[in-house]
């Protein structure tokens, strides 16, 4: 929509750089208070990860590689899932250029999750609970979600936030790479690069000026905020 | 004592054609008033033993099966559900759609048939309102029962509210809800105006408490000239304006679906494919009920005869080539110019591990219709029909099922496919669904005259035998 | 006419072209066409009693909710978003297939409900009050409602009786 906004938060996530490590699951779910639902749920479908690894296996054996590919709320500009949702529970944010989600208008239809083709939303299945000494954990910023409730990545909306207050109290502009979600911060190799796509200097602006840079499912007109860095192979497919 | 119906002109050397066609057609077969009268009220009194068992045991499922475990639902979450990621939408779905299917056949049966004027509807307009009505009550429940959040339904509602938050009209979920609205109000009313007159007759011969009730109900009702014209003017409308809605309320259903970006749902021939398939469940459950109705309620067998289930295994068998050829595009077209994620939805169907039930849905919907329904002996034999009827049925909830989960299992990328099995608490809910339908339904007929028995007697007044040449035809005249 | 005192009373035929027939004999005795009604079990249409057409309002009561309904929809559509702005998926605020669709369904939806309302009202239901009713019509009969003079009474009596009326008699109006 209006591609003139001061901010348009967007990721650059590099392919040739993630190792499937996973390190940007856990933090994303500590950081966001997503439940734990345990092994055998996860298993059966009822996980509640905002962020999964996609693991593809390419070549046969044993010339075999695993490839990974992070995928998570891509935030697309004409999101799939929000004209569906008959209580505007998740709509698009002028501000920050994000596709929100509201906990407290969801009444759990699931046509969202349904409708999204990067399967990126997750849903309460239950109330899950962290027992003590667990519930020391959750962060204040992030709200605790009850069952029924459709969620999803939000690129750490809280952190977005807050950065911006500290920026107005100083009286200056948010700085490049002041905000960083969950998974950047814990990106062991740092492939995941997260910033202003409406500042043309930003760090993620130049990354995803890439030949490399390429959009998961771009044809269907999505519009996605995050850019993945194509990842070569061993075999240069 | 004579009837007020002009009888037939007997014709002197015709006994054998006259008694051929009274025995054939109800039309032609006209009863005196009251005598027709005392039979509908008596089958509608009749409360036989095996109707309280069927009433009662219909009405603990409902309690336990489907309320019960909808609490249990509520009070633990969707968890206990089959769903699950990717698959976001389960059974519940399903039914719903299969039961807004259902209620396609009392609105096709009645309106549509009385627009074009065919003359078999008249004794079974009404059994067949009953299943619009009561399928919609089936299937409104289910937009409810699958909510995440049911005790916060009311805010798809449209109406002023102190979050300043109006529903978002873009949702294809809030056309349904406010389709479905529409079709189940308008259904009721359209159910409720012909009864009127059968309301006031009910009073009449009613004593005490009955006669209150039925005196309440009918309003007031005597039949003078001012109210018959004002009614066949309303259900004049009703019958053209009810129409286009059922064709809009499962075409929406269908949106559901197809406005979305799910490959295998996005597809622009789904509107008139559910309509056709809505159609297909819905007239094979009138025949279903029909056969019920003949065969457990006293002096049905008077009002529905071999004729009628001939006339609507007809329509099943049009109804099942049209679900055909709707069927064929939806798969033809993916199957020769499909992308590579379309042929995964295809190939889930065909060659998965469930492609059981794809091939039972093309054996029950088209195979089994068209090997039988050619043959008037079958459509003639009202409990062939409802076997027929009941595997149509089958092979239609087949097709929801495939289309909800299926489709679903199968997304655009292959690291998220999933797949799904209902729980047994979903099967329960489904199970009390089906027993809600019968309850109202079995309630209903030993509550309301099923009979409209005036529009019956009005046919019966315009249909007479006449000569031409050495043949005995019949002949209908317009009374309005 | 001079203020003579009438009565209400109410003949019952069997057959059509008998209550036609009676119908023509009030006619002579100088009764007013709304001074008698025909009450029947089904409909019989006023050609077949050679009566004026009743005029019925329901079409224009059933258009008035459908125009009323129009209305409504359009502001919902078209009104409410504009109180509190929220975009989705790139579609524009004020979207124009979805309002077609919702205004199709809630125009029939007032169609429809003020059809309904519309036989209540032209019929002036529900209401409860004495009328002048026999059980006999829906036994099958068809009755005949008139007012008339009471001095003409006797000789009308007779005059129906004549037509083929099964009986003929004064009636109090009772409640239903």
């Amino acid at each position: 929509m209006s591609e003139a906004a001061k901010e348009k938060w967007g990721m650059v996530i590099d392919l040739d750089a993630c190792d499937g490590c996973q390190a940007c699951v856990t933090a994303c779910s500590l950081e966001n208070n997503v439940a734990f639902a345990g092994e055998e749920s996860v298993a059966y479908g009822h996980g509640m990860h905002w962020l999964r690894i996609q693991r593809y296996w390419e070549g046969e054996y044993p010339n075999i590689t695993a490839r990974y590919r992070p995928v998570m709320c891509q935030q697309c500009g004409a999101a799939p899932c929000e004209p569906v949702c008959p209580v505007f529970a998740t709509y698009h944010s002028e501000a920050e250029q994000i596709n929100v989600q509201v906990y407290n208008r969801c009444i759990g239809t699931r046509y969202c999750a349904n409708n999204c083709p990067y399967e990126a939303r997750t849903f309460n299945w239950f109330d899950f609970e962290w027992p003590e000494p667990l519930n020391a954990q959750l962060n204040p910023d992030v709200t605790v979600r009850r069952r029924g409730i459709m969620e999803k990545c939000t690129f750490c909306i809280q952190r977005i936030r807050r950065a911006e207050e500290d920026a107005k109290a100083e009286g200056r502009e948010v700085a490049d790479g002041e905000v960083q979600p969950a998974c950047a911060q814990s990106c062991p190799t740092q492939a995941i690069v997260f910033g202003n796509l409406a500042d043309p200097e930003s760090k993620v602006s130049r990354l995803a000026r890439s030949a490399r840079a390429e959009k998961l499912l771009e044809d269907l007109g999505t519009e996605p905020k995050v850019i993945y860095l194509k990842g070569g192979s061993d075999r240069d497919r | 004592m004579t009837a007020n119906i002009p009888a037939i002109p007997l014709g002197d050397a015709h006994h054998d054609a006259e008694a051929e066609y009274r025995e054939e057609h109800l039309m032609l077969d006209p009863r005196p008033r009251e005598e027709m009268n005392n039979m509908v009220l008596e089958s509608m009194r009749d409360k036989s033993l095996s109707f309280w068992v069927t009433a009662g045991v219909l009405g603990m499922l409902v309690a336990v099966a489907l309320f019960g475990a909808w609490g249990y639902m509520i009070a633990n979450g969707m968890g206990v559900t089959g769903i699950r990621r990717p698959v976001f939408w389960g059974v519940f779905i399903a039914n719903f759609v299969f039961w807004i299917g259902i209620s396609h056949a009392g609105t096709f049966v009645s309106a549509i048939l009385r627009v074009f004027k065919a003359e078999f509807r008249r004794p079974f307009t009404r059994a067949a309102e009953l299943m619009t009505t009561f399928g919609l009550a089936a299937a409104g429940l289910y937009p409810l029962i699958h909510l995440g959040r049911t005790w916060r339904f009311y805010w798809m509602i449209p109406y002023p509210n102190q979050r300043w938050l109006w529903p978002n009209f873009h949702s294809p979920l809030v056309w349904d809800m406010i389709a479905i609205t529409t079709y189940l109000l308008s259904s009721t009313m359209y159910l409720y105006l012909p009864l009127i007159p059968d309301l006031a007759m009910a009073r009449d011969h009613s004593e005490g408490w009955a006669k209150k009730i039925y005196g309440w109900l009918a309003m007031g009702w005597r039949g003078t000239e001012a109210e018959f014209r004002h009614l066949n003017t309303a259900i004049n409308i009703f019958a053209f304006a009810i129409i286009p809605v059922m064709f809009s309320v499962h075409t929406i259903v269908a949106w559901d679906f197809a406005v979305s970006k799910v490959v295998g749902w996005h597809s622009t021939v789904f509107g008139p494919y559910f309509v056709t398939g809505a159609i297909l469940s819905g007239v094979s459950a009138v025949t279903m009920v029909l056969a019920l109705i003949r065969g457990t309620m006293k002096n049905m067998k008077y009002f529905i005869r071999p004729e009628h289930f001939d006339a609507l295994g007809k329509l099943v068998l049009i109804f099942s080539m049209s679900w055909g050829y709707f069927f064929f595009n939806d798969f033809n077209l993916e199957w020769y110019g499909g992308e590579a994620a379309g042929h995964a939805v295809m190939e889930y169907h065909t060659k998965g591990p469930l492609a059981w039930i794809w091939y039972g849905m093309l054996i029950a919907n088209l195979i089994i219709p068209w090997a039988t329904l050619w043959n008037k002996n079958v459509r003639r034999n009202p409990w062939a029909m409802f076997v027929i009827g009941f595997i149509i049925n089958l092979g239609m909830y087949a097709e929801r099922y495939m289309i909800v989960t299926f489709v679903l299992s199968r997304g655009r990328m292959p690291f998220d496919w999933g797949w799904y099995k209902p729980s047994l608490v979903e099967l329960a809910i489904s199970l009390g669904s089906i027993a809600l339908f019968l309850f109202l339904y079995v309630v209903a007929s030993r509550l309301i005259p099923l009979v409209p028995v005036w529009e019956v007697q009005e046919g019966q007044l315009a249909h007479t035998l006449r000569k031409i040449g050495r043949a005995t035809v019949i002949s209908v005249s317009e009374l309005e | 006419m001079s203020e003579k005192s009438t009565h209400a009373h109410m003949a019952v035929f069997a057959k059509i072209d008998h209550i036609a027939e009676a119908l023509e004999r009030l006619r002579e005795f100088g009764i007013q066409e709304k001074d008698m009604s025909v009450i029947s079990g089904y409909p019989i249409s006023d050609e077949m009693l050679g009566r004026p057409m009743v005029w019925s309002n329901v079409p224009k009561i059933a258009m008035g909710g459908f125009i009323g309904a129009f209305i409504i929809s359009i502001a919902l559509n078209w009104g409410t978003p504009l109180l509190y702005p929220i975009h989705v998926g790139g579609q524009p605020l004020l979207p124009v297939p979805p309002t077609i669709i919702l205004t199709f369904e809630i125009s029939m939806l007032g169609l429809m409900l003020s059809t309904f309302l519309g036989v209540l009202w032209e019929s002036l239901f529900p209401s409860y009050g004495p009328k002048i009713y026999h059980p006999d019509v829906s036994h099958g009969k068809i009755g005949l409602v008139f007012t008339c003079p009471d001095d003409q009474c006797a000789a009308i009596h007779k005059a129906l009786t004549e037509a083929g009326a099964e009986w003929v008699r004064q009636m109090e109006a009772k409640p239903l």
